[in-house]
């Protein structure tokens, strides 16, 4: 058994990939969301495959005649050797739930599960470690919030508002997020800058844990209909293992009334949360009929229209905006 | 010695065992083995005689282990502190003897 | 008297059940490859692998060799090191292109041994034989240092850059095996013979071996166990051979008893090759189990 790259470029491999990766009922979501992809062959015929994007494995299949042996073993040892020598050690994997147990015996922790998935991590950290880096509080009423706040605006405070006026204690848990145009560290300033006269708010990086539940791998999902329920679920149930480890016993989220996946994801979290954690969903900040929403600032952004953008935005980030304009310009035409 | 940076040495195939060495505050070891009933405390051993030979103090040790001998358990433990401490072609002599 | 080596069995240094099991095929030398098998990424694990197995591991009678990282690469002299240190038999040196390769690597052997405390010259070498230049300096690297006990053919570099392919009668390889093979005996070393990569082809394996064989080489490397016994079979005596062998032996006998330097058999003058050659004949039937202790064959 040898193993390699394959260039899925190159159309003789694609085709062989596609093949192995069709025949054990994968569906090819896109292949930017391919960092590699490793082949073990047997003589000429591609037996095994596998993939990873940053550090979450992917494309895992394994054709029938070598299922159940060392060859799952040698696929999975040699991702998690290749991701080693690139110093990435924290490795993700999203899978069918009947594949859980194969990566259990390899040393992977169950993260989340539902009745679609499994989000299993292995390597130098965990959930677990996660949740006791973050900032311990006691209380009858600890709430929680997501937020990308990309950037900051006075809606996002309005919800943090409300929740602090209810709450023992509000964990903010900010969504880390590269592509965002405001960095992760500079929407969590901004939000601490905005809030420092809420004493019972703690403002923590979402880490690993709390990122876009769009990002979640869907190639296993044989029903495409069933993908953002799957998404959504699961993000889900990552939130209560958090929400557990810190009690937190409510969610707070602003209500999104044209957006079909806020709807699903809403009905995701009533049937995963409760009974331990209760979901609220406030309704949006609004000047008249105007909702703040920070789309809308980063439009006005582009637009070099700050007085906009000070409408939405209170006085800590319509600062920091000035100051940084031509940096969150250049940020956007990098980005087209 | 100190743990410089995390290292993984060995693999996930039949009679190896995979190390992961983080850094940590005194010596923590998380084995995963499907033979922990009757040699997880053997393995352990070797394992925390073989820091004590490098004098290594402060370290996560993640171990998942597939059935590997005692002297293969040393190997790959031995590589992984010599890849967390940047020493992978300066081997310590003393410590191999 | 030299060893048997008729079968020399490679083992990837990076793989441990391979590396634990071994022993148990009964190959005559077993060479743990740090070299050509073994990942760039994986060198420094390797290493540690077979210097942890071959000081715990046992490999019953089986010569042990490793092959090294050549001196002109990182590894080279850790590896060197590792397995001095660990006390292996043999380090073979890849790719040996000039008598000076050897002279380079025997020092820093020496030079291991003298930082382990170990006996001055202790470790043994061999050198494969890889490349055109190589070929045409067999008979100097073979007499290039009283350590080597061998020098052996690899072809699948060798034949790539002669231009061609490795073919089922070994025209492509014939001045290649007749260079290495005439270096090695007049040096008084063993010669091996290169890989045979299709494991599958039974039929195209036993007429490599015999073709090398009726040549004289001491005996093949090998990539999977299952091709021991079809050496071994091929090395094997025949019943003539043996008695011929015990005819001679027993001649030698037989001089010795009578204080006699002159050893005769049915009349003629027995030289030193044909002892060599009956006392190897002889170690060969009983490593095939075809002789008892004394040389008797086995009823069969």
């Amino acid at each position: 058994m040898d193993t390699t790259t394959l260039n899925l470029q190159d159309p003789y491999y694609y085709q062989q990939w596609k093949g192995l990766i069709q025949s054990e009922g994968l569906f090819i979501e896109s292949l930017d969301d391919i960092t590699e992809t490793l082949g073990i062959y047997e003589g000429d015929q591609l037996i095994a495959t596998g993939s990873y994007y940053e550090n979450v494995l992917k494309y895992l299949a394994i054709a029938p005649d070598f299922q159940g042996g060392n060859t799952f073993n040698k696929l999975v040892s040699t991702l998690i050797n290749e991701l080693a020598t690139q110093n990435i050690f924290h490795i993700f994997v999203f899978t069918k739930p009947q594949y859980q147990q194969s990566f259990k015996y390899l040393g992977f922790k169950v993260v989340a599960q539902t009745e679609y998935s499994t989000l299993l991590e292995t390597g130098d950290y965990s959930i677990d470690q996660y949740i006791a880096s973050l900032p311990k509080v006691s209380g009858q009423n600890i709430s929680a919030i997501v937020m990308n706040a990309n950037p900051f605006t006075l809606g996002h405070r309005y919800l943090i508002e409300q929740a602090s006026k209810v709450s023992d204690y509000v964990y903010v848990f900010v969504v880390s997020q590269d592509a965002s145009l405001f960095k992760t560290s500079e929407r969590m300033e901004l939000i601490k800058a905005g809030i420092k006269d809420l004493t019972n708010v703690k403002v923590v990086n979402g880490g690993q844990y709390m990122v876009s539940f769009v990002t979640f791998p869907a190639y296993f999902i044989k029903s495409r209909a069933d993908v953002a329920t799957y998404q959504t679920k699961l993000d889900a149930e990552v939130f209560k293992r958090i929400a557990n480890g810190l009690h937190i016993n409510k969610r707070f989220v602003g209500s999104e009334p044209y957006s079909p996946t806020t709807e699903i994801y809403n009905q995701s979290m009533e049937s995963v949360l409760p009974p331990e954690v209760d979901l609220e969903i406030l309704d949006r900040k609004a000047i008249g009929s105007d909702i703040i929403s920070a789309t809308k600032v980063r439009q006005a952004i582009e637009k070099e229209d700050l007085t906009t953008v000070q409408k939405y935005v209170p006085e800590t980030t319509f600062t920091f905006i000035k100051n940084n304009l031509q940096t969150l310009l250049r940020r956007i035409n990098d980005g087209n | 010695m100190e743990i410089k940076h995390t290292a993984l040495a060995g693999t996930l195939e039949s009679s190896d065992i995979q190390f992961t060495l983080s850094k940590g505050t005194g010596v923590e070891i998380n084995l995963d083995s499907q033979v922990e009933k009757q040699f997880g405390n053997q393995i352990r051993k070797v394992i925390t005689d073989l820091l004590k030979d490098y004098d290594i103090t402060d370290v996560n040790v993640r171990a998942v282990d597939k059935g590997a001998l005692d002297c293969t358990i040393k190997a790959r433990l031995i590589a992984a502190i010599q890849r967390a401490t940047d020493t992978q072609n300066q081997p310590n002599w003393e410590v191999l003897g | 008297m030299e060893r048997l080596r008729r079968t020399m069995m490679f083992v990837p240094g990076n793989n441990p059940a391979m590396i634990k099991d071994a022993g148990i095929y009964g190959a005559d030398s077993i060479m743990f490859d740090l070299e050509d098998s073994v990942s760039l990424t994986e060198k420094d694990t390797a290493r540690m692998l077979v210097f942890e197995a071959l000081q715990n591991v046992d490999y019953g009678n089986s010569e042990l060799v490793v092959r090294i990282n050549g001196l002109d690469t990182e590894m080279g002299k850790a590896d060197i090191y590792a397995m001095v240190k660990a006390g292996v038999e043999v380090i073979r040196l890849p790719k040996t292109e000039t008598p000076d390769d050897v002279v380079e690597t025997e020092k820093v052997i020496a030079e291991a041994e003298k930082f382990f405390g170990i006996e001055n010259g202790r470790t043994h070498m061999m050198a494969a034989i890889e490349s055109a230049e190589g070929v045409l300096n067999a008979p100097a690297i073979a007499k290039a240092s009283d350590r080597l006990i061998g020098i052996a053919l690899g072809a699948e570099d060798y034949v790539t850059m002669m231009k061609t392919h490795r073919y089922p009668d070994g025209a492509e390889l014939s001045f290649a095996r007749n260079m290495i093979l005439h270096g090695a005996r007049a040096a008084g070393i063993a010669a091996f013979d290169t890989v045979y990569s299709d494991v599958d082809n039974t039929e195209g394996f036993n007429h490599e071996v015999e073709i090398i064989h009726e040549l004289g080489f001491d005996g093949k490397s090998v990539i999977n166990p299952r091709q021991i016994p079809l050496v071994n079979a091929i090395y094997a005596p025949s019943d003539k051979e043996i008695r011929n062998a015990k005819d001679v032996l027993n001649a030698i006998e037989e001089a010795h008893k009578k204080g006699s330097g002159v050893i005769s058999l049915r009349g003629k003058m027995v030289d030193k090759p044909v002892v060599a050659r009956a006392q190897r004949t002889m170690a060969l039937a009983k490593a095939s189990n075809l002789v008892d202790e004394d040389g008797n064959i086995y009823a069969k």
